[in-house]
């Protein structure tokens, strides 16, 4: 449950952040998502959040887009197709959400014993 | 990467809790300044990953949602009154302004919300700064152009063409206040919106500047003025004589009707011009790789009087043949503020109208060839070339030092030796074939100039007179200024600053120890090439000789179209009735002239008996051809490569590796092939029997068919023009992906002068009617500069079916008006 509501918080955090600064406004909510609400898997938590918020958002504006300049980039950056540039871009966000979330999750944190 | 960063997760997992937090926040910070920034691995440029990939930021923000618009209202500053600015169907922006100091900025303002990152980038490569965001290029490629543009005086062209604009306060405040628009759109983008090439490359607009405007000018007139072959003409002098030279390269070949034919009508007398003797030179100049231009750069106008067409009132055409590019390079637009009610295309980063109509007047404009360069030899006293020798005296050069900006390396300094005449663009340092001797570079375009004032005055033009009065501010590059009047005039004029020059000046290297071999004057403006309201009822121009033989002044270019503007007038002669539809015909015509006159002569050298399957094939699809560059047709491609390799293997000669030679044109080598059989130059220079031409033309047709057979296989497909000729149109950072290949007919030689890389850069008929003008037009390409517009390339399917859209041209900003898709208010802040 707390694993749910941090990759929720993260992923708004991510979306409030970025409206008004630049893209690295999410590496600052996986830090503010792993600090305040511990779960057990921290980066795994901010890695789902981002990657999840940028696929939707991609997706989101690929749904409305007028030309296909996902298309293009995808060629450009030789991805194979529009979906697998879906899913680099999701995924270079999943990585700074979840260093950032497991970076936040250890800061003053007590070593738990397993 | 991705290891690395597993490793240092798996440190983080089994390290102490502080030092797990500090590899932890270490390994974040480390990962987000990677993906902050560009990097460049093994030549492959990639950029910054985070930045460029992030929805809320990155490309995903220039994928411009259905229907995308400016918002309704935009508060401006420097803005005087508000500005209402509707946009039509096509995404042409309406401008309705209360002063030009609105107009201007409004011009500048919603040209760079379209266009922003094409006229920057096109600004930084006229002014040789490339490096700048590209690098230094493979093996310096981009570097050298660079150097390039800066030691042919680029910038200093630029600097000039400023000063003349800035001597005029009306000029001053046109090109001020359109660079304070542009500033204003700048001013306001975040870098999430913008331009995808800026996310791309990772780099920023900088402030626009006027000298920009000016930049953009003169790499116009680079294109289209800087045609020259004096050094190659000084091989040719030297290794062929005087006499072969003339046989080679005629000034003037006798085909066709000039731009303006009225023999002994020209009312003046000349500038009167000493008889100092330009002593012709005795030397090679081993300077290779000098690119003659481009011969598919040139244009068709002509304008029909009301007494040949249907509606009885003129009908105006033009369609400038460019190298057709992405963002494309017209923008259109329609200015209105009080004493201008004017539409056509600009030039992004250039205010005004170029070429267009108001509700009195239309013009068109086609590049007029002549040889506005000159090579000057210069003796430096020392290497120093701190001094050069001019009439018996030492006299100082001046030494401009250039800094290069290169992306990922040290800027690169060049010095460039300034004498009176120009700079010395080669030299030991830069091309140093030649490093011995010195010439210095004489472009008139390098002269101060208020073409601006042109283009200012021909917008509000009311009648002929204001045409002309606008066309006397007018000096480079020299263009055929086609006109028509809602009063029923029609005229053509040459206008330009041209050298009067006796014969022979000019065209070959020049010595630049005598101020005597200066040209001695300018051909006063009232003595260029004009004429208005001719007897045959069209004018005309089609980059072909200017006047019949009677004009007092020697002119000479590079060469002079010999094909076009015979099918334009042929067809314009027997014409009577003409409509709009007529005109569309006419400029999509694919017919060659050139192919007519040819082919039955090669053909006669054919011997079938001794042909293979396919070349009998070839022999009956080449004699059943109608010589219309049509998409479908097979014939074009055979008749190309024949052509091709008969061409080649004639002026084998030319092909020299120390130096450089200029190729004679086709038409006077189907002169020669038809006239001089027994011409020296049909042997074959790499073998040692003689060859005949019977043998040259047998030949070539034999490697021109196994040239397309070939092309057939590696293809897999039937042959088809389009697909052979294969129409082009390239993104301006050559990136594939936002470039498109299309199918088109034509030829360079026909009036739809499509070729794979140029042809029609704008096609525009304006039937010039007193209820108002009626005007079709189309280019390939669209609006918007952005690839992730539905209007990036909204008009080229259009413009390769060869359609029209009509253009809405609006009296006042009045809304709801048919065809308006939406409106912005520009507010003073």
């Amino acid at each position: 449950m707390k694993f749910i509501v941090q990759v929720v918080v993260i992923a708004l955090l991510g979306w409030l952040l970025t409206l008004f600064l630049p893209w690295w406004g999410i590496a600052l909510a996986g830090f503010a998502g792993g600090y305040v609400v511990k779960s057990n898997a921290n980066f795994t938590a901010g890695f789902i959040g981002i990657a999840l918020l940028w696929a939707l958002h991609a997706l989101l504006i690929d749904l409305n887009a007028a030309a296909p300049l996902a298309e293009k980039v995808a060629s450009l950056l030789m991805v194979k197709s529009k979906a697998l540039l879906v899913v680099v871009t999701s995924l270079i966000g999943g990585l700074v959400g979840g260093f950032s979330s497991l970076t936040g999750s250890l800061l003053m944190a007590k070593r738990k014993r397993r | 990467m991705p290891e690395n960063f597993f490793l240092s997760w798996l440190i983080i997992e089994t390290a102490p809790m502080n030092f797990r937090f500090l590899i932890s926040l270490a390994t974040t910070i480390l990962l987000v300044w990677a993906l902050n920034r560009s990097w460049n691995i093994k030549g492959t440029p990639v950029p910054p990953l985070g930045k460029f990939l992030a929805p809320s930021h990155g490309f995903w923000q220039n994928i411009e949602p259905n229907g995308y618009r400016l918002p309704e209202m935009l508060n401006l500053p420097g803005l005087k009154q508000p500005v209402t600015v509707l946009f039509d169907s096509l995404m042409i922006p309406h401008l309705f302004a209360q002063s030009d100091d609105d107009l201007y900025y409004a011009q500048g303002y919603i040209t760079a919300f379209h266009r922003l990152w094409q006229m920057e980038f096109q600004t930084h490569a006229a002014a040789g700064r490339l490096s700048e965001i590209l690098g230094s290029g493979k093996d310096d490629a981009v570097l050298n152009y660079d150097r390039q543009q800066r030691r042919l005086g680029m910038v200093y062209a630029a600097e000039n063409a400023l000063r003349g604009m800035e001597r005029d306060p009306v000029a001053k405040l046109v090109v001020t206040r359109y660079a304070e628009g542009i500033n204003a759109w700048i001013n306001a983008l975040s870098y999430k919106e913008l331009p995808v090439e800026y996310k791309l490359l990772d780099y920023r607009p900088e402030e626009w500047t006027t000298i920009k405007s000016a930049l953009l000018l003169r790499s116009m007139a680079q294109t289209l003025n800087m045609g020259d072959k004096d050094m190659q003409m000084t091989n040719a002098l030297k290794l062929f004589g005087k006499e072969m030279i003339e046989l080679l390269y005629p000034d003037m070949e006798p085909v066709g009707d000039a731009i303006v034919e009225k023999p002994g009508k020209w009312n003046f007398d000349p500038v009167p011009l000493n008889d100092t003797i330009i002593a012709l030179p005795d030397e090679l100049v081993k300077i290779t790789g000098l690119s003659p231009p481009d011969p598919n750069i040139g244009s068709n106008n002509w304008a029909v009087s009301g007494s040949k067409t249907q509606s009885g009132y003129p009908i105006l055409c033009n369609d400038p043949h460019l190298t057709i590019s992405l963002p494309s390079i017209w923008y259109a637009i329609q200015l209105h503020a009080p004493g201008i009610t004017c539409m056509g295309v600009s030039l992004p980063g250039a205010p005004g109208i170029i070429i267009g109509f108001n509700d009195s007047i239309a013009w068109g404009v086609t590049n007029a060839q002549r040889d506005l360069v000159d090579w000057y030899r210069v003796t430096f006293q020392n290497n120093r070339k701190e001094k050069y020798q001019l009439d018996g005296a030492w006299k100082d050069t001046r030494k401009v030092i250039e800094k290069i900006s290169v992306r990922g390396r040290d800027a690169f300094y060049d010095t460039v030796v300034y004498t009176h005449w120009g700079p010395v663009p080669y030299d030991e340092h830069f091309r140093a074939e030649n490093n011995r001797k010195h010439f210095a570079f004489r472009w008139v375009a390098h002269d101060e100039s208020e073409e601006l004032l042109t283009f200012y005055k021909l917008n509000r033009a009311k009648n002929h007179a204001d045409y002309m009065a606008a066309l006397d501010h007018f000096s480079s590059p020299a263009q055929n200024f086609v006109f028509a009047s809602v009063t029923g005039d029609i005229a053509m004029r040459v206008q330009g600053k041209f050298p009067a020059r006796k014969k022979n000046e000019g065209k070959f290297v020049l010595d630049g120890s005598k101020s005597s071999q200066a040209p001695q004057a300018y051909i006063p403006f009232a003595h260029n090439v004009m004429d208005k309201n001719p007897e045959r009822g069209f004018v005309s121009s089609a980059n072909q000789y200017p006047a019949d033989a009677t004009y007092p002044y020697y002119i000479n270019a590079v060469s002079y179209e010999a094909y076009r503007n015979r099918r334009i007038n042929n067809l314009l002669r027997e014409a009577g009735s003409v409509t709009v539809a007529d005109m569309m015909n006419l400029q999509l015509d694919t017919y060659s002239i050139k192919a007519e006159e040819v082919l039955p002569v090669l053909l006669g050298f054919v011997d079938s008996s001794i042909l293979t399957t396919e070349e009998l094939n070839t022999l009956n699809v080449l004699k059943s051809w109608d010589y219309y560059y049509k998409k479908d047709a097979e014939a074009p491609a055979y008749f190309e490569n024949w052509w091709r390799n008969l061409f080649a293997s004639i002026w084998d000669e030319m092909r020299n590796d120390s130096l450089s030679l200029s190729y004679p044109t086709a038409w006077n080598t189907i002169h020669l092939i038809k006239t001089k059989p027994d011409f020296a130059f049909f042997d074959d220079q790499s073998t040692t029997e003689k060859e005949t031409l019977t043998h040259l033309v047998r030949q070539a047709f034999k490697k021109g068919v196994a040239d397309v057979e070939a092309w057939k296989k590696e293809k897999g497909t039937a042959l088809r023009w389009a697909d052979y000729k294969d129409t082009y149109i390239e993104h301006l950072t050559r990136m594939e992906p936002f470039s498109y290949h299309v199918e088109h007919g034509g030829h360079g030689d026909a009036v739809n002068a499509s070729s794979r890389r140029h042809g029609p850069s704008w096609r525009m008929i304006v039937s010039v009617e007193p209820g108002g003008p009626n005007a079709y037009a189309t280019y390939p390409g669209g609006q918007s500069g952005n690839p992730g517009s539905a209007h990036y390339n909204s008009m080229l399917s259009r413009w390769a079916d060869g359609n029209y859209f009509k253009l809405l041209f609006l009296k006042q900003p009045a809304q709801p008006a048919a065809g308006v898709l939406f409106s912005t208010t520009l507010k003073p802040e």
